[in-house]
């Protein structure tokens, strides 16, 4: 255990790995309009947040909230994207999906459009194409064609249409599919396969490293030809031939019970249950609140497992998460931003 | 006994004759009658037989191909104009000395804009109905590049670098930006809802593109048309700017100050009863002024008795001090002192400046001279020096040259179209003016812009007042769906737009017959549909297409039962033109409707855009089904899952008008179509079958 604050030694144990401290949070006290928060994006200069009360917009050190007043398909915001190519806001609440653009809304239900379900977990723009991950499956919205394509268990390798999480990379979409692992798509050849846990096994692994460690998946997430997997019961790490599966017990990861995951070059952000995990494939650090006040732990395991040599370091830290139940991640050069529920917290890259 | 034969045969054959022209006379006394509603319409056969024919060889014989000049761009050294002739598929060369075309070079189908670039030596013209963009090298007047667009390239406008073109695309409400490097199109943003026009402000950083057809909306709301706002920098959308009550927003233009941005306008009423018409309250028109603090001033140009309807196009003067409108239904070219403008607004209060946005009583203060022109004035450019104003009169094929000093047409470029005017050609004047509607308030097009539908829903107060609001159909194989109205009472299109569209919708005098001949002969023949590119590019059905297809065509339900045939899809909407022509009761009645059924639609222009249904209440197509058809009474659909209904959906914006298709609907689905009778309507009164 190390002493307070010490950011020289974490920096140093920490290798290549992006630090964050001097953390700041922000609730309902500074402008937000709900304290429990889904998601969070970096969108250039300003980060756009997902609330139960709407969407909060922070530019310029001020908060700007919008909710179905301002024509935001509902107060629920889930999940959001960016489109690279137009610059435009992709929303997913709990009653449609919202495209901000210019300033203005417009909502994509399942009534007035070919839009699956309405409570959209998870979306995602790959070029022209929009990605959605619904309660009733998971949605492709061509926006050159203006077309809508459903994929759920009776054309797509499903158990049941319910889908958590989408991420695309290198001409292919992967949908984290409740009950149905991981399912792969390729947008050129028009074909899916599915990645399932091998053991079948619901409450226990039985041999490592063998595939998706749950067939309830949580959140998919791809950067730097690597593909990250978030479940309630672990997380995995594929590179296209090899599965890792991670568990809280041996290795760095904070809990077994992953709520989000995100991608950002070689570093992987696990949103868990009692606080945030970041990994590059052979570091992890972890981020969690003290329970009697605002200062918290980093903790640092230099290797992608414990073992005997491998030990997980503890550093106290004078500012930390708003709350250790993380929701929503996501981070640049500069920063990091994470949703939990109470609060969002921004934390500064330590150089 | 020659001669005696020859004079029993005379009689024989006046007998004859004479026995046979009591019951011919009679007959087509009561044809015609029963097809104008009118019993003194002149029994002219040619004005049906002869001018009706919508393509062959007598359509050949009888109809023209006009050039319609559209938009046109000037050389930056002021020698040459460039001339999009949009019904003639040209870009025209002319040589401004001597006034005369020297050049014509064949461009894609319906070209809309031509723009060119600073250095003069290269065009880009956008072809509406090929969805591309051709590049032509104008040392050599060849295309030497085509650009793919979204759907239907209309407005354009190059980037202050000249590096990048901006391409509105007005059907898929889009703006498509070119790398013009590269030739590669390198991202595409929303736009308004039919977008058409662009314009860059002086700096180069913003873009402002117009738009048509009003923003989706809550049912029977007030309206809303987008000023799309573009940051030119970063290639996005900053903005989206709502003209409130305004539509028809075809053109734009910056001060060369940037002080002031102009757009056409047009401004509905239609949540009122066409009554108020004659209220003069119905259709007023006029130009917004977009300023940089983000106000948004509309003025109007029409007078307390004088409507100048349809402004189509704006361009400004070099020194920043007068803009030009081009009012294309009362052939005019309207002058605007943007000073006065500049002064009016300093000195008004936001009340007073909102009072005159309905305000037909302020125009003299910044309307100073009107200009005539030639028949349905559109695009316009000045000259490099300023001096001139070019303005294409697209119905007379010809381009005016006005003097920018001394507000006089000094001349006029004849393009070389035909000589003769057509009977089609006639009515097609007679459909864009708008002589023929009280006080000039506004003309066919105005609610059929391009001939389709403006998207709005109207009471024409027929009946009772509120009551039967109706959507504005489209005008799309018009010759080929009778009868007309929602209510199918009109038998032709000279009973739908004789005396009876002058009581409730022009609110003057009807048309005299010689006007009605020419107007329906280009309602009949003269109209035609763009393309669907966007859903259905050659005639091949994609995957989901396919799936809807046999959805439609469908006989029973998911589990066996079979559907009655009055249930289904085809039933009603058999193709070619996808109706059956009869009235039907599918459970779509309003508490304000009459209590009647409704003739059933074609299809073939549903990939247009909403809204949708006899009154426009859905939105969208999927809304039919999921919010005003789950009875089952607008077909089967209760059994159907959402991916299904998304596919039936996908099938029905691929429909396309008959004449795109190279498929044979009849022969393929033979023993289903075999069954269904499409209503053969009657040609005098008393055959009535329906």
């Amino acid at each position: 255990m190390y002493g307070a604050t010490d950011y020289d030694a974490i920096k140093k144990a920490a290798g290549d790995m992006p630090v964050y401290g001097h953390w700041k949070s922000f609730t309902t006290e500074n402008g937000l309009p709900a304290d429990k928060a889904y998601c969070v994006r970096i969108d250039g200069d300003r980060v756009l947040v997902g609330t139960n009360h709407g969407l909060a917009v922070y530019e310029d050190g001020k908060w700007t909230n919008y909710t179905t007043k301002d024509g935001l398909g509902h107060n629920g915001v889930l999940a959001i994207d960016v489109s690279q190519l137009t610059g435009d806001v992709w929303l997913g609440t709990l009653g449609g999906l919202t495209r901000w653009s210019g300033g203005s809304f417009y909502t994509f239900t399942q009534l007035n459009s070919g839009m699956p379900n309405d409570v959209i977990y998870s979306v995602i723009c790959d070029g022209k194409d929009v990605w959605v991950a619904t309660g009733g499956g998971a949605g492709h919205y061509d926006t050159y064609k203006d077309q809508w394509e459903i994929y759920m268990e009776r054309n797509a390798p499903m158990h049941e249409p319910w889908t958590y999480g989408v991420c695309a990379g290198d001409g292919k979409i992967w949908i984290a599919a409740w009950g149905g692992g991981v399912i792969e798509y390729n947008t050129k050849t028009k074909k899916f396969r599915d990645y399932t846990d091998p053991d079948e096994q619901m409450e226990l692994d039985v041999f490592p490293d063998d595939g998706v460690v749950h067939d309830i998946t949580t959140g998919v997430s791809y950067a730097d030809g690597i593909l990250w997997v978030a479940t309630y019961f672990g997380v995995n790490r594929y590179d296209g031939v090899h599965w890792k599966t991670y568990f809280d017990k041996d290795s760095g990861l904070l809990s077994n019970f992953n709520n989000f995951n995100r991608a950002v070059g070689p570093v992987v952000y696990f949103c868990t249950d009692k606080g945030l995990s970041t990994f590059n494939g052979k570091t992890w650090i972890s981020y969690q609140r003290n329970e009697n006040n605002t200062g918290g732990k980093v903790l640092i395991t230099n290797g992608p497992k414990l073992t005997d040599r491998v030990k997980t370091t503890s550093y106290n830290v004078h500012t930390s998460l708003s709350h250790n139940f993380v929701l929503g991640v996501d981070a640049n050069e500069k920063e990091i931003w994470i949703a939990t529920s109470h609060g969002v917290s921004r934390g500064e890259r330590i150089k | 006994m020659m001669k005696k034969k020859k004079i029993i045969w005379v009689v024989v054959v006046l007998v004859v004759a004479g026995l046979l022209f009591i019951p011919f006379h009679r007959f087509a006394r009561e044809h015609v009658n029963y097809m104008t509603a009118t019993t003194d319409h002149p029994l002219k056969c040619t004005s049906c037989h002869l001018h009706m024919a919508d393509r062959g060889p007598v359509y050949d014989l009888v109809n023209k191909t006009y050039i319609s000049p559209y938009n046109l761009a000037v050389s930056p050294d002021g020698s040459r104009l460039y001339v999009v002739g949009q019904e003639a598929n040209v870009l025209l060369v002319v040589d401004v000395a001597d006034g005369k075309v020297i050049d014509k070079i064949p461009v894609g189908k319906r070209p809309h804009t031509v723009v060119v670039t600073q250095d003069g030596k290269n065009a880009y013209v956008s072809n509406q109905w090929d969805d591309n963009v051709y590049h032509i090298d104008l040392t050599t007047l060849r295309i030497t590049d085509t650009l793919p667009t979204g759907n239907g390239p209309a407005g354009m406008v190059l980037s202050k670098d000249g590096k990048y073109l901006y391409v509105v695309d007005s059907y898929s409400n889009e703006v498509s930006i070119f790398d013009l490097i590269t030739g590669q199109e390198k991202r595409r943003l929303l736009a308004g809802v039919n977008p058409t026009g662009a314009a860059i402000s002086p700096s180069g950083k913003w873009i402002y593109v117009t738009s048509r057809r009003v923003l989706p909306r809550p049912y029977r709301q007030p309206l809303s048309t987008e000023v799309t706002v573009i940051d030119a920098v970063h290639q996005r959308v900053k903005e989206r700017k709502k003209i409130r009550d305004a539509y028809l927003m075809e053109n734009a233009a910056f001060t060369p100050q940037g002080d002031l941005a102009l757009i056409t306008l047009t401004r509905p009423k239609n949540l009122i009863p066409s009554i108020q018409v004659e209220e003069g309250f119905m259709m007023t028109h006029g130009f917004g002024v977009l300023l940089p603090d983000g106000r948004i001033i509309q003025l109007l140009t029409d007078e307390p008795n004088a409507y100048y309807s349809n402004p189509f196009d704006v361009v400004i003067s070099r020194d920043g001090k007068k803009a030009f409108i081009s009012s294309a239904a009362v052939d005019m070219i309207q002058v605007i002192d943007l000073d006065s403008v500049r002064a009016l607004i300093a000195r008004s209060t936001p009340e007073e400046l909102q009072l005159y946005a309905n305000h037909r009583g302020i125009s003299n203060r910044y309307v100073i001279r009107r200009i005539p022109v030639g028949s349905d004035p559109q695009g316009m450019i000045i000259s490099p020096d300023g001096k001139y104003l070019y303005v294409t009169e697209k119905l007379d094929d010809k381009v005016a040259i006005i003097n920018v000093n001394t507000l006089l047409k000094e001349g006029q470029i004849d393009l070389g179209g035909p000589r003769k005017i057509t009977m089609a050609r006639k009515g097609r004047r007679i459909f864009n003016h708008a002589g023929g509607t009280f006080q000039n308030q506004y003309s066919c097009y105005t609610c059929h812009p391009d001939a389709n539908e403006d998207g709005l829903i109207y009471n024409m107060a027929g009946v009772g007042m509120g009551r039967n609001v109706t959507n504005t159909m489209s005008l799309y194989n018009i010759g080929k769906t009778r009868p007309y109205k929602w209510n199918g009472h009109n038998q032709s299109v000279y009973k739908q737009d004789g005396y009876r569209f002058s009581t409730y919708l022009t609110r003057t005098e009807p048309f005299n017959y010689d006007d009605l001949d020419a107007l329906v002969a280009y309602i009949i023949t003269g109209i035609h549909n763009p393309p669907n590119l966007r859903y259905n590019p050659d005639g091949e059905l994609t995957a989901a297409q396919k799936r809807g297809e046999k959805i439609f065509f469908r006989t029973h339900t998911k589990d066996g039962r079979e559907i009655p045939l009055k249930d289904r899809c085809y039933t009603c909407h058999p193709p070619p033109y996808f109706t059956n022509r009869q009235l039907e009761d599918v459970g779509t009645l309003a508490e304000t409707d009459d209590s009647i059924p409704f003739d059933t639609p074609d299809l073939a222009d549903l990939f247009l855009g909403a809204p949708y249904m006899h009154d426009g209440r859905a939105a969208t197509l999927e809304e039919i089904w999921t919010k005003y058809g789950s009875e089952d009474r607008h077909g089967i659909v209760s059994d159907m899952t959402k991916d299904e209904l998304n596919d039936m959906v996908e099938f029905l914006k691929s429909i396309r008008d008959p004449r795109y298709y190279t498929r044979d609907y009849s022969e393929e689905y033979k023993p289903l179509l075999e069954h269904i009778k499409i209503y053969d309507p009657p040609i005098v009164e008393h055959k009535k079958q329906h």
